[in-house]
This record gives structure tokens, sequence and C-alpha cells, in this order.
């Protein structure tokens, strides 16, 4: 197990496992927060079922933006440019849950409920991480804190949508279904080599698994006090 | 080491694109229940910043 602590200085000094690990997970970390802009803005900002709500939406998005920018930089003071994400299509995001559109409140509710809650999770993962400055970035409170308000928003609005029943409560449950195994999916495959080897060089701190079934936890334990139903977490996965 | 080209470019050009839509709806929040012509153009103003950022144009923002 890899201990070291390094800085950017001492990037270039390390194996090429551990500088390609890491290029990879800023990529796709950064793919992920410009990712969910680009899957509700268009239709979400305009048709926010209230002006608070569309504020609140571009609001959202200016902290993803924020989180994007955070990464790119880390990840261009290393010398890899990623900025070659925020021109492609939804189609070719490097995560599944990204490659579609948000067209419905209830699933941009969900989202925040569901999506933002595994981006907390990923963030988490950073914590205490042999690279000083991804560490530095996640361990200075605005990300985390900004990914658990866009958690708490979409918790708020599913709640009530939950609380109408009837057909309200129907369309927040099928965005669940929509959305549930998409979560599960966004954890990679328990039996990666690659997540052992971020372990390896300290990079991530759970592997794939452990953190799949936390956050399955906590989202089972919040949809049955919200009065849903627990998807099937089998049905439609991509990685188990 | 060297950075990647455009690094601190993009950086700045980012930074200006949060300011100018927390600066919106900073302006539009407050007003929400006495004056819908300013809300409206606060969420116009996030709306026009948000498609450049989505159109990810980015050569045409370092032009």
């Amino acid at each position: 197990m890899f201990t070291d602590k390094i800085e950017l200085k001492d990037f270039e000094k390390q194996g090429p496992e551990y500088q390609d690990l890491l290029r990879r997970v800023l990529a796709i970390q950064a793919d992920c927060e410009i990712g969910g802009p680009n899957l509700y803005i268009r239709d979400m900002l305009p048709n926010a079922p209230t002006k608070l709500d569309q504020l609140i939406v571009a609001r959202t998005a200016a902290e993803e933006l924020d989180h994007y920018r955070k990464i790119a930089k880390l990840a261009g003071d290393m010398g890899v440019d990623v900025s070659y994400v925020l021109s492609r299509s939804n189609q070719d995001r490097y995560v599944e849950a990204f490659r579609g559109k948000i067209q419905t409140w209830e699933d941009y509710a969900v989202f925040g409920a569901l999506i933002d809650r595994v981006g907390r999770f990923q963030l988490e993962e950073f914590i205490g991480c042999t690279y000083l400055p991804l560490a530095r970035l996640v361990e200075d409170p605005d990300m985390i804190r900004e990914e658990e308000g866009h958690v708490d928003f979409g918790v708020n609005a599913l709640s009530e949508m939950a609380a109408k029943g009837g057909e309200s409560k129907e369309r927040a449950q099928n965005a669940v279904d929509y959305w549930y195994v998409k979560g599960l999916d966004m954890f990679g495959n328990s039996k990666s080599y690659r997540s052992e080897r971020y372990m390896h060089w300290g990079l991530k701190r759970r592997p794939n698994a452990v953190a799949r079934a936390q956050y399955k936890e906590e989202i089972d334990t919040l949809l049955t006090k919200l009065g849903l139903t627990i998807p099937d977490p089998n049905k439609g996965r991509l990685y188990t | 080491m060297d950075a990647a080209p455009n690094t601190e470019a993009l950086d700045q050009q980012f930074k200006e694109f949060i300011q100018a839509i927390k600066k919106a709806v900073g302006t539009g929040l407050p007003h929400l229940k006495d004056d819908q012509k300013v809300v409206d153009q606060a969420i116009a103003d996030c709306k026009e910043i948000l498609d450049v950022v989505m159109d990810g144009n980015v050569k045409e923002w370092l032009a």
C-alpha cells in the first residue's frame, strides 16, 4: 500500500500506473461535473415549476461548473487537458447516467437525490488521498457541501412529490425506478482490478462494492421513509 | 512540469461564467415576490450564459 504524500512537483517522478490512474480519474470526474448540467439545463432552466426553482437550477449548474473548473485546473496543472469534455455530446460521456436528457421535474429531483449523492460519495473517496492537491480540493468544505446542497434540494422536492400521493407520487416513483440502477452502476464493477489499484496507490478509500453498499443503504432508507418502493437492484444493471 | 495549454485562460473564463451566473441569481432571488421583471431578466441572463457554456465552443471563448 502506497502511503507517500505527493505534491504537483513530484507527480512526474511517480510510476506510470500512478500517473495514469490519477489522469484517468480526474478526466472522469471532470466529465461528470460538466455532464450533470448538460443533462438538465436546456429543459429544466426554462421549465422548472416556479421562478425560484429556475434560479435554483441555474445556481446548481453554476456550482457544478465550479467543480468542473477546480478539477480541470488540477488536471491542467499536471499537463492533462480535460477541456475536450466540454464539447462532447452527452452520448459520449464516460458514465452511462450522463448519456441522456432530463426533461421532467421528477427526473431533476431524483437526479439530485440519488445521482448527486453518488457525486458526494465519489468526492469523499479522495479525502486523505496520496495526491495532496486533490485531497486539499475535496477537504475544502465548499465542494462537498455544495454537492450535499444539491442532494438536499432533490430530497425535499422528491419528498413533496411523494407526500402528494396519486399521480405525483407515481411519476416520482417512475423517476426513482429509472435512476436507481443508474446510481448503483456508477460505482463500477465490484471485481474491478482498477478499483484495487486505486486503493493500492492511496487514490481511493473504498472498494467499489463497499461504496455501493453504503450508498444503497442510504438511499433504501430514504426511499422507505418517503413511502416509495425500492426498485429491483438487479434489473437493468450494467455492473454488479 | 508544464501545465496543459490554456489551463489558466480556461480557469479564468470559467470563473467569469460562474460569477456572472451567481450574480444574476443573486439579483433575482430577493425580488421573487415584488418584481417579476427583475426575476425574468435574471433567469434570461443565466440562460444566456449557460447556453454558451453548454455549447462548449472552447476555441471561441479563448480566441
